[in-house]
């Protein structure tokens, strides 16, 4: 009964102090908003209405205090007595630390005292939205009745729910569905299915850029630029085992090889797209050969800081007055050549595709390229040999992995799959400079790789879906997108720390043959 | 005109130390073709040492190392592979996030000869290798009798099956020597018995020559042509299980001195070694 009290203060004061924090950052006005465009389209404007954020001040009590109810019935239950008064304690103690903040912050507002200096979220209009509009008493009252609604109808809800089970029969359920679901049967019965599913898949998506907006086509572009990036990234550190982390320095390679080739300054050789999206993906593959050979004997860490010296190199080649003759300093590259649409295209359906429509198809076929060509490395002897690196590399090598050249040939390919990347981003842009290779690139390719599950490909093309489109998705929550984003992120790495979509190992083992071939084979 | 050479492997005068410590002083061994050695010693003896003396994880201070007449001495592990030494390890190490058919294929890496680009143009090298690889990695694990296990991850495997593992890994470079660092060690008898009777077929069925390091007495009598005793880096003895058991300076090196039954003794300080965690790498 007292740890039982004891714990619901607790879980009630960290109600609150999520409470107060995201009142003070101002996130809960900006949800608020966004709550209300949900169900209002008619909402404009970016003040939230006072029932919006009573409404979301209820909601976070409400799952912070079902979260505490749910774990604390695992060992042993309590009376409904219990459950209610345990709801009621969590809102009063939410309310009293909401409500504290917001008598504090009302009276400075009150005194006229601007307090911006120190807090720069809270300007006096956004007290006053806080406050409702209305005095403090009044908003005090308001507070209270929703954390305590909160609290309240969390203790219900549980009581409920435990009561009848409803949520372990529905979690039964979800899961029979899952496992004798139809469609895996019919899977397993007509394996080709698998591959007709997959062919689907990729007809919509290579629908996708005829019917979505230019706003979406231009976020799916440099979603597939990342996802490119990642493969290549992937079988680096997620199959090799090497914590390389200038990855840009390769993209960049790459962006401005292609650049310097099809741009009209400083050479003029306005090469074609094609043969010189092949020589920039040559160069980064010799840029790959020339990182990979000295940090062959290096591990861990040491590895990864000496490749992230190599990443910031290049950026500060690039941006150095030194060459500004042949990479136009910090002014970077202009009119950078585009690929011309085939006639073909046009015959087929009629009229030429819009310009950008038909790049993000381009980039789509290359994706493609690249998914072919590392999806065949992993599931051979060269990407085994990776794996069985990253997994021990001393032991691989008595197995007889030849490790520095198997490390190196990881790092080249990847290295050609960055510059291919890079050629494309820079052609999409038709400009390149030195701004766009900051470290922060690196990170996300490798948050690409991480958040997805290291080593899987399908994780890859997932983690540049979250990495790349997410923000854009979050745009609504406008200064607050890299807070929520990276919440996310810990979120998803707590919940799934293999990854969102982890490895799948393949079936491979046949029928044994008989002891005599065995002795046959294995006659030394 | 070459003459099939009388070793399968010669240690001449190994020697090697760490820092102030000779690990091995002076120690030689000849294993001929298809037989099986052991080495013993109390733990810290240098073993250990010894086996990654002749499988290149070492390199030797001095003494040679020949593998069938050729010196062997300072080439790197993975050569040494090719050759056609394999070996197990100590603390199993295994390839845990793989599958075990996976670090079978692995093993065979010396044996295969198709390259990245035959796998992305998959050419028909590429099919055939990977097709003939995969049903000789299901031919070796039925061989040590995991087949039931062949497609789950090797770090889900019980303790007995990963060391068969370890052991199939081995096989796959189609290798003429086995070093097995301690194949028995935490089995209960059932599956020591196992054990013992795998090793004697790869010797018979297979035709490999097995040198393995052990603690187990009863494993070593039973299947050893020969006895290697190491204590303090040192050889003290060579000879048959029989020679070995009626050595008074082998008796006295473990046990102190005593008329005990050396068989006895020895199981004891394994069964009290078996709870303690082994201190090396390899
Ligand atoms: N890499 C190393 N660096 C320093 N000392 C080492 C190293 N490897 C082994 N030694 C030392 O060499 C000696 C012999 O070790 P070794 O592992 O060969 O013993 P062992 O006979 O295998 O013993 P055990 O029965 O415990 O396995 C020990 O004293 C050990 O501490
Ligand atoms: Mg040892």
């Amino acid at each position: 009964m007292k740890t039982l009290f004891s714990k619901s203060i607790q879980f009630g004061i960290i109600a609150g102090v999520i409470l107060i924090f995201s009142e003070l950052i101002n996130l809960t006005s900006t949800f608020a908003v966004i709550l209300e465009k949900l169900f209002n389209s008619a909402k404009t404007g970016k003040t939230a209405s006072p029932l919006a954020i009573q409404i979301l001040t209820g909601l976070v009590v409400f799952f912070i205090a079902y979260t505490f109810l749910r774990k604390k019935n695992g060992s042993k239950s309590h009376t409904a007595g219990q459950e209610i008064g345990s709801g009621l304690l969590m809102g009063i103690t939410a309310g009293i630390l909401i409500s504290l903040l917001n008598v504090i912050l009302g009276t400075y507002l009150a005194k006229g005292q601007d307090i911006r200096n120190y807090l720069d979220a809270v300007s006096p209009e956004v007290i006053s939205t806080f406050l409702f509009q209305t005095d403090i008493a009044n908003a005090v009252i308001r507070y209270f009745i929703a954390t305590i609604l909160g609290g309240l109808a969390a203790s219900l809800l549980h009581l409920v729910s435990s009561k009848t089970n409803v949520s372990g029969k529905i979690s039964k359920f979800i899961q029979k569905i899952v496992q004798q679901s139809k469609i895996r049967i019919f899977l397993n019965k007509y394996p080709y299915m698998t591959t007709i599913l997959t062919l689907l898949v990729v007809i919509a998506v290579f629908l996708l850029p005829v019917l979505v907006n230019a706003y979406a086509i231009s976020v799916l572009g440099i979603v597939f630029i990342y996802a490119i990036m990642g493969l290549g990234l992937n079988l680096i550190v997620g199959l090799s085992g090497q914590l390389v982390f200038g990855y840009v320095a390769f993209y960049a390679l790459g962006a401005y090889t292609f650049g310097l080739l099809t741009a009209p300054k400083p050479f003029g050789i306005e090469m074609n797209f094609w043969p010189a999206l092949i020589i920039a993906i040559f160069i980064a593959a010799i840029g790959g050969l020339f990182v990979g050979v000295p940090i062959m004997n290096l591990r861990g860490d040491y590895l990864a800081i000496v490749t992230l010296g190599f990443g910031e190199i290049i950026r500060i080649l690039i941006n150095s007055n030194l060459l500004a003759d042949f990479t136009g300093g910090p002014q970077g590259i202009k009119n950078i050549g585009q690929p011309t649409q085939p006639a073909l295209t046009a015959k087929i359906f009629g009229k030429p595709f819009d310009d950008n429509v038909w790049f993000l198809y381009l980039i789509l076929i290359l994706f493609l390229v690249v998914l072919y060509v590392v999806f065949r490395l992993q599931y051979s002897r060269t990407g085994r040999s990776w794996e069985a690196m990253r997994e021990d590399e001393t032991v691989a090598q008595a197995c007889g992995v030849t490790v520095s050249s198997y490390k190196v040939l990881a790092v080249v390919i990847g290295a050609a799959i960055a510059g291919l990347a890079g050629a494309i981003y820079a052609s999409r842009n038709t400009y390149t400079g030195p701004g766009e290779y900051a470290f922060m690139v690196s990170v996300n390719a490798l948050a690409v790789v991480v958040i997805g599950g290291m080593g899987s490909i399908p994780g890859t093309l997932l983690g540049a879906f979250i990495i790349k489109g997410l923000p854009e998705l979050l745009r609504d929550l406008e200064n607050y997108r890299m807070l929520v984003f990276g919440a996310l992120l810990i979120a998803m790495m707590i919940i799934r720390p293999e990854g969102i979509w982890p490895v799948k190992r393949r079936t491979l083992s046949v029928t044994p043959e008989s002891i005599e071939v065995l002795k046959k084979d294995l006659k030394p | 005109m070459t003459t099939k050479p009388a070793y399968v492997l010669e240690a001449n005068n190994i020697t090697i130390s760490f820092g102030g410590l000779t690990a091995v002083n002076d120690v030689s061994l000849q294993v001929p073709f298809q037989s099986i050695i052991s080495i013993i010693g109390p733990n810290g003896a240098g073993k250990t040492t010894f086996f990654n003396a002749i499988s290149g994880f070492y390199s030797c201070d001095s003494g040679t190392v020949l593998f069938q007449d050729r010196p062997i001495n300072g080439i790197p592990t993975d050569e040494v592979a090719n050759l056609g030494i394999s070996r197990t390890y100590q603390n199993i190490r295994l390839f845990t996030n793989m599958t075990v058919v996976e670090n079978i294929l692995i093993g065979q890496q010396p044996r295969l000869r198709s390259t990245f680009l035959d796998a992305i143009l998959q050419t028909s090298r590429n099919r055939r290798e990977e097709k003939q690889s995969i049903q000789k990695a299901s031919n070796l694990l039925d061989f040590v009798g995991l087949s039931a296990y062949a497609d789950d991850m090797a770090k889900n495997l019980p303790y007995g099956a990963q060391r068969r593992l370890e052991i199939a890994r081995a096989l796959g470079n189609n290798p003429h020597l086995l070093l097995l660092d301690e194949p028995c060690a935490g089995m209960n008898p059932q599956e020591t018995a196992a054990m013992i009777e795998l090793i004697k077929t790869l010797r018979s069925q297979l035709k490999i020559a097995i040198v393995l390091i052990e603690h187990d007495m009863k494993v070593v009598m039973n299947i050893s042509d020969s006895i290697l005793v190491l204590d303090h880096g040192e050889k003290i003895a060579q000879g048959t299980p029989e020679e070995i058991q009626s050595d008074q300076r082998v008796v006295e090196a473990y046990l102190g001195s005593g008329t005990e039954n050396l068989v006895e003794k020895y199981s004891q300080r394994k069964a009290a070694n078996r709870k303690a965690v082994q201190p090396h790498v390899f």
